[in-house]
């Protein structure tokens, strides 16, 4: 049966409404309901529109043009998962990532995205047991010296003066190992 | 073996039960929403196929399923026992459960992300319930390769679960602080530390009987621990709120109150027909007065049992039919009558 109202939807509610003692009944869809009466259709314990991901959208949107504005953004429009075809413009509109992929395809706006709503952009957290990435990878091909280079700087980085000088002092006398043996 | 919710955990008086989420998806498949639903059940039976290596590996015995093969009852039996999310009850597409036969672990299986672990334990115990969670990580990452990002860490559909996949939860029950309407103005105070406050049944829900729960927010930028650590410092705050609160207004008000809750037993013991929001308002007073010494009864009971025990779902799933809302109150009330111990 259709909408008695907007003839085009199907009606799922019959309204019922008695005016001066005068019975009219009318069979409407949920978005003539909505309209015309104080019905309201309700999931009883998913209201989509009130989740997380909903106002996710909103916030990722607002974001969006907030860059495009202020002409500071630098996204492109087109930018597209390979894999999943999923565009970086569906992803802000939907808040929701196609594939694993999409987290390389759409660059570096996606660290100010996460920047923006998480408040960070470097997981630093559990990695998976047994774990072989690139980084350990190149690790793996890297001298000693190399290693203790990079150690250094994250000593220096995280103030770790006494540390840093130790590591200072093994390169040097290491380099110089080095040179000798040359 | 006992469920969760048949044990006082630690804290019991405010904290009902502590939940780990670790969202994980695999690599080789597109995310959720763009599964279509062939792939989607090759997806779910590949994930199924790790059941028999959990049970091996733990003392627990696991148990699969497929959640669109079920019917409403159980459905919305599972939803209100935390067994499987709302989501996954609803969804159209092939999905999966894989079930411990003490509920304590759940992992759904095309949900938001392909894998959600969830582990539940009894009263203020998250580092429990993340080893435990933690452990059905290791073991099914050795049989499946999930999404992992140096930068981002684990993969998810939704950047608000990325990183850790961590979502970490404690059911919390605050009668006195709800009937002061002070949650309004704890929600403002625990958001300040990335943590949220929501309805019994998560995202988008209503409080039931002054029973709330409290999550962090953020997943990516800090480790397991600092999570779980700052969501522990803030909840025993709001423990420590609500029980100075319950004292005062045990010190100002004590015969009302225990008027109100031996009202509420009398109701509970006598009543040929009740509704779910009406049971679950009074058992929550008798909860207070048990857990504040008002009232005693002969034996221990679970009040938190009961509270799963009344809703629509459950009953009738343990009448093991379909029946209408009258019939469905005459058996709350007799099944609450049946539970009921004795005052002394």
């Amino acid at each position: 049966m259709l909408c008695d109202r907007c003839h085009k939807r199907d009606a799922k509610v019959l309204y019922t409404e008695i005016i001066n003692g005068l019975k009219k009944e009318q069979h409407l869809c949920e978005e003539c309901a909505a309209d015309y009466t104080s019905f309201q259709m309700e999931k009883p314990l998913l209201n989509s529109d009130l989740t997380l991901g909903g106002l996710l959208s909103t916030l990722l949107e607002n974001y969006y043009t907030a860059g495009a504005t202020k002409g500071a953004g630098t996204i492109k429009p087109d930018m597209i998962c390979h894999r999943c075809k999923t565009s970086y413009q569906e992803f802000l509109r939907n808040g929701r990532f196609g594939c694993a992929d999409c987290y390389r395809s759409f660059g570096n706006e996606l660290g100010k995205t996460f920047k923006g709503i998480q408040g960070a952009e470097m997981h630093t957290g559990k990695r998976p047991k047994g774990l072989v990435t690139e980084v350990d990878r190149v690790m793996k091909g890297l001298s000693e010296i190399e290693k203790l280079s990079l150690k250094l700087q994250e000593a220096i980085e995280k103030e770790e003066f006494e540390e840093a000088a130790r590591l200072r002092d093994l390169i040097k006398e290491m380099k110089k190992e080095e040179s000798s043996n040359a | 073996m006992l469920k969760w919710y048949e044990i006082n955990g630690p804290e019991s008086d405010v904290v009902i039960s502590s939940r780990i989420r670790l969202a994980r998806n695999l690599e080789q498949y597109l995310f959720s929403a763009k599964l279509d639903d062939e792939t989607a059940k090759a997806m779910v039976d590949e994930v199924k196929e790790i059941t028999p290596t959990l049970s091996q590996a733990g003392t627990r015995k696991f148990y699969a399923c497929n959640i669109s093969t079920l019917n409403d009852i159980d459905k919305t039996a599972m939803v209100e026992r935390h067994i499987v999310s709302p989501l996954l009850a609803e969804k159209d597409q092939p999905t999966g459960l894989i079930l411990s036969e003490d509920e304590t672990i759940s992992i759904m299986i095309n949900e938001e992300d392909h894998i959600r672990i969830q582990a539940i334990v009894g009263g203020m115990n998250l580092e429990e319930a993340y080893e435990e969670a933690e452990k059905i990580d290791d073991i099914a990452y050795e049989k499946l390769h999930f999404a992992y990002d140096e930068k981002y860490g684990y993969l998810t559909s939704c950047p608000t679960n990325a990183g850790t996949g961590l979502r970490a939860s404690c059911m919390v029950f605050l009668p006195a602080l709800s009937s002061a309407r002070l949650i309004h103005k704890l929600m403002e105070e625990v958001a300040k530390y990335g943590m949220t406050i929501r309805g019994i049944y998560g995202e988008g829900t209503k409080s039931l009987g002054s029973i709330y729960q409290i999550s962090n927010q953020k997943t990516l930028g800090s480790s397991e621990r600092e999570i779980i650590d700052s969501l522990n410092r803030i909840v025993q705050q709001v423990v420590k709120q609500e029980r100075k609160r319950r004292e005062y207004m045990l010190s100002v008000n004590s015969e009302e109150i225990e008027d109100q809750v031996y009202r509420s037993y009398g109701i509970l013991k006598f009543a040929r027909q009740i509704s779910s929001d009406d049971a679950m308002t009074l058992l929550s007073q008798l909860k207070f007065g048990a857990d504040s010494g008002v009232i005693k009864f002969d034996r221990a009971f679970n009040i938190h049992k009961l509270m799963m025990g009344v809703q629509p779902g459950s009953l009738q799933w343990s009448l093991g039919k379909n029946v209408g809302s009258l019939t469905r109150d005459q058996s709350r009330a007799e099944y609450i009558r049946k539970e009921l111990p004795t005052i002394i």
